[in-house]
């Protein structure tokens, strides 16, 4: 039998996805009331309620133990009770209890971020990717670009944030159980993590593992470090995202509609178990979930040409639309998910594929735009690093926070595919 | 008169949504009989394949159900046409690779839940075949829904399937008679043979549909998916 705990945590997510399929101020029908005959859902409306109800409970076959039910509240708390009935051991639909059983361990115990050392005026991009001055600060909201310098590379960008980071959080490499690294543009063996794990003299038996999901990367990384620690594999890990763009999307290979977005930076982070050592005040690494709509498939794609070209294919309007919709839809799944009020929170270390788009979201969603750390508008898309520089810059501001204890932190993220990903972090 | 290909008869609540192919010169184009008070007919006693002889007249039907024609005489069959040659009519007919080119307009993703709408303002067209890559139907509460992946690597999902075939199939697999377990039965059918049986067919084709504006949305919807069951493949399962 369910705790009132659990019990009260499903009808708050069948309340909230039931107004968001209904209306907001549609009324909470009877349990028993027939959703379908009585008129208030149609079938399209049950179907897509219930595909909202399973995204924010992580309980996926809900529609299927739904089939010969009546289509009312009453069976989908039943469907609820049935589920951990039959595997009570598994806590993915039960947030509170996972909670408690797994989720408390792993902290960020360090972050620092590394950008290309070079800022150019985006007017200087605008003119060498032959697009007229001023056409990426109006139509995109960027100011300037970060490029790497001549003797930076992602190597060398990664190997320098994960090295302040370690050094911020007084942690040695040697202690480092695995290095798990991301870039949407390292395209070379031997692989980023690997030239990460030789720069910083990690341990031989250290694991040096590469994620991708572009964008994406730093979530997926985040995810991964978390699952190794929380099955007790790991007990020390670094997550670094490294991109340098400027060497790929370069003015001649592709159109500065597109290539003129990207910046280079690098981020990294310290995860461990919690411990007794831990900082006092360290953000926990909360829930993640992941997934691919495909719909927005063709929106970009990026390819090597058979003549060392790079293929492109990039519907800026239909990216736009795709990243807006998406993501808010994520940052509402976070909501959801965890409870947290998304009013309350420090910041959101999202995707940024442009200034215009961020202020756009923060707009659809009724959140102040400072609340999403300025990373496009001076350094550009930074790829798999935007949300860790993103993160990095809300952590800090985090820890300088003078009075008061500071509010939760969103991930949400996007990668070509479409992939999305999203998750939260609380104060431990 | 008119010689109206029957392609699509679809289940619309308790009535029945047809179309069929017209030839116009060079060009075939879907056309839609609709009564002069409905939409729909409660009794439609055709199948996909019937070659129709109808009186139709034009009809400004509301966007973007420019196919709407008003039957204004009873049909009356002619002959009857194979389904792989059904569908060597259909790919000349209206017919897209992506989802922008489906209607000619943008569609959209439900925010709040599942499903996929255009705007009746934006549509240029109600009803398209594409071909697919791959393609999955399940049950979602008694709902039939399918999944599907276009040549262009975009996913729809959780499009209703609303072709009166599939769905009297699956009455049919579901039916009281059948025996114990049947709904186990049916979806271990729908996540295998049903896999082999439509994608391996040379002939396979779907159609999709847009609704009838709907507080001011078109939502996408399955209208055919061919070959067409059989009804000895319920002896199989």
């Amino acid at each position: 039998m369910a705790s009132i705990k659990d019990e009260n945590h499903w009808r708050r997510l069948v309340e909230e996805c039931f107004r968001r399929e209904a209306g907001p101020q549609t009324s909470i029908p009877n349990p028993a009331q027939d959703l379908i005959e009585t008129g208030v859902l149609d079938s399209m409306g049950w179907v897509s309620f219930l595909r909202a109800l399973e995204s924010a409970s992580g309980l996926n076959e809900l529609g299927a133990l739904l089939t010969d039910c009546a289509p009312s509240l009453e069976s989908i708390y039943e469907a609820f009770k049935e589920a951990r009935a039959k595997s009570p051991s598994l806590h993915a639909y039960f947030p509170d209890a996972r909670r408690d059983a797994t989720r408390a361990p792993v902290i960020i115990a360090g972050s620092c971020a590394a950008i290309g050392s070079q800022t150019i005026p985006s007017e200087e991009i605008d003119r060498a990717f032959g697009m007229p001055p001023g056409k990426l600060r109006l139509r995109a909201g960027i100011e300037s670009l970060a490029y790497a310098a001549e003797n930076e590379n992602e190597v060398a960008l990664g190997a320098r944030a994960a090295q302040q980071m370690l050094h911020a959080a007084a942690c040695g490499a040697q202690e480092l159980d695995w290095i798990i690294a991301t870039s949407e543009t390292h395209r070379s063996y031997p692989s980023l993590a690997a030239r990460l794990h030789s720069q910083l003299l990690a341990r031989e038996n250290c694991g040096a593992l590469d994620v991708g999901g572009a964008c994406l990367g730093l979530l997926n990384g985040l995810a991964l470090a978390q699952g190794l620690i929380v099955s007790g594999q790991a007990r020390t890990i670094a997550v670094i995202t490294s991109d340098i763009h400027s060497r790929i999307f370069k003015p001649g290979r592709v159109a500065g509609e597109f290539g003129g977005l990207f910046g280079d930076g690098a981020s990294a982070f310290l995860l461990r178990a919690k411990d007794g050592s831990a900082p006092q005040q360290a953000y926990v690494l909360g829930e993640f979930f992941f997934g691919c709509s495909g719909q927005y498939a063709a929106a970009i794609r990026v390819a090597d040409a058979s003549n060392g070209d790079l293929e492109v294919h990039f519907d800026g309007e239909a990216l736009s639309r795709a990243a807006i919709t998406r993501m808010e839809k994520v940052i509402l799944d976070v909501e959801l998910r965890s409870g947290l009020s998304r009013f309350s929170v420090q910041g959101l270390a999202t995707h940024q594929p442009n200034p215009r788009l961020v202020t756009l979201l923060a707009r659809q969603l009724d959140i102040p735009p400072d609340k999403f750390p300025s990373v496009a508008r001076t350094f550009g898309n930074l790829g798999s690093s935007t949300c860790g520089v993103a993160l990095d810059a809300i952590l800090q501001s985090a820890h300088s926070r003078q009075s008061g204890a500071p509010g939760p932190i969103f991930l949400a993220s996007l990668g070509p595919g479409l992939l999305f990903g999203g998750g939260s972090l609380v104060l431990a | 008169m008119t010689k109206l290909l029957i392609t699509e008869i679809t289940r619309m609540g308790p009535a029945f949504c047809v179309i069929g192919l017209q030839r116009e010169k060079d060009k075939i184009q879907s056309v839609r009989p609709v009564s002069a008070t409905a939409n729909s007919w409660l009794h439609f006693p055709y199948h996909r394949g019937d070659v129709l002889q109808c009186d139709l007249a034009p009809f400004s039907g509301v966007k973007p159900h420019i196919e709407d024609r008003v039957s204004t005489r009873g049909f009356q069959r002619e002959s009857t046409v194979a389904e792989p040659e059904v569908v060597t009519y259909l790919r000349k007919a209206e017919i897209a690779d992506s989802l922008q080119e489906l209607f000619g307009c943008i569609l959209h993703e439900n925010k709040s839940g599942s499903g996929l709408f255009a705007k009746p303002s934006e549509a240029k067209r109600s009803v398209c075949g594409t071909v697919t890559q791959n393609l999955r139907i399940e049950f979602c509460a008694n709902e039939l829904r399918a999944t599907l992946v276009l040549s262009s690597g975009e996913v729809l999902r959780d499009l209703p399937v609303v072709d009166r075939d599939w769905r009297d199939f699956v009455d049919g697999a579901l039916a009281e008679g059948r025996g114990a377990n049947r709904l186990t039965r049916l979806e271990r059918f729908l996540n295998s043979q049903f896999h082999y049986k439509v994608l391996s067919c040379p002939h396979h084709f779907i159609r999709l549909g847009l609704t009838r504006p709907y507080y001011d949305l078109c939502w996408l919807m399955l209208d055919t998916l061919i070959p067409l069951p059989k009804h000895d493949w319920l002896e199989e399962f």
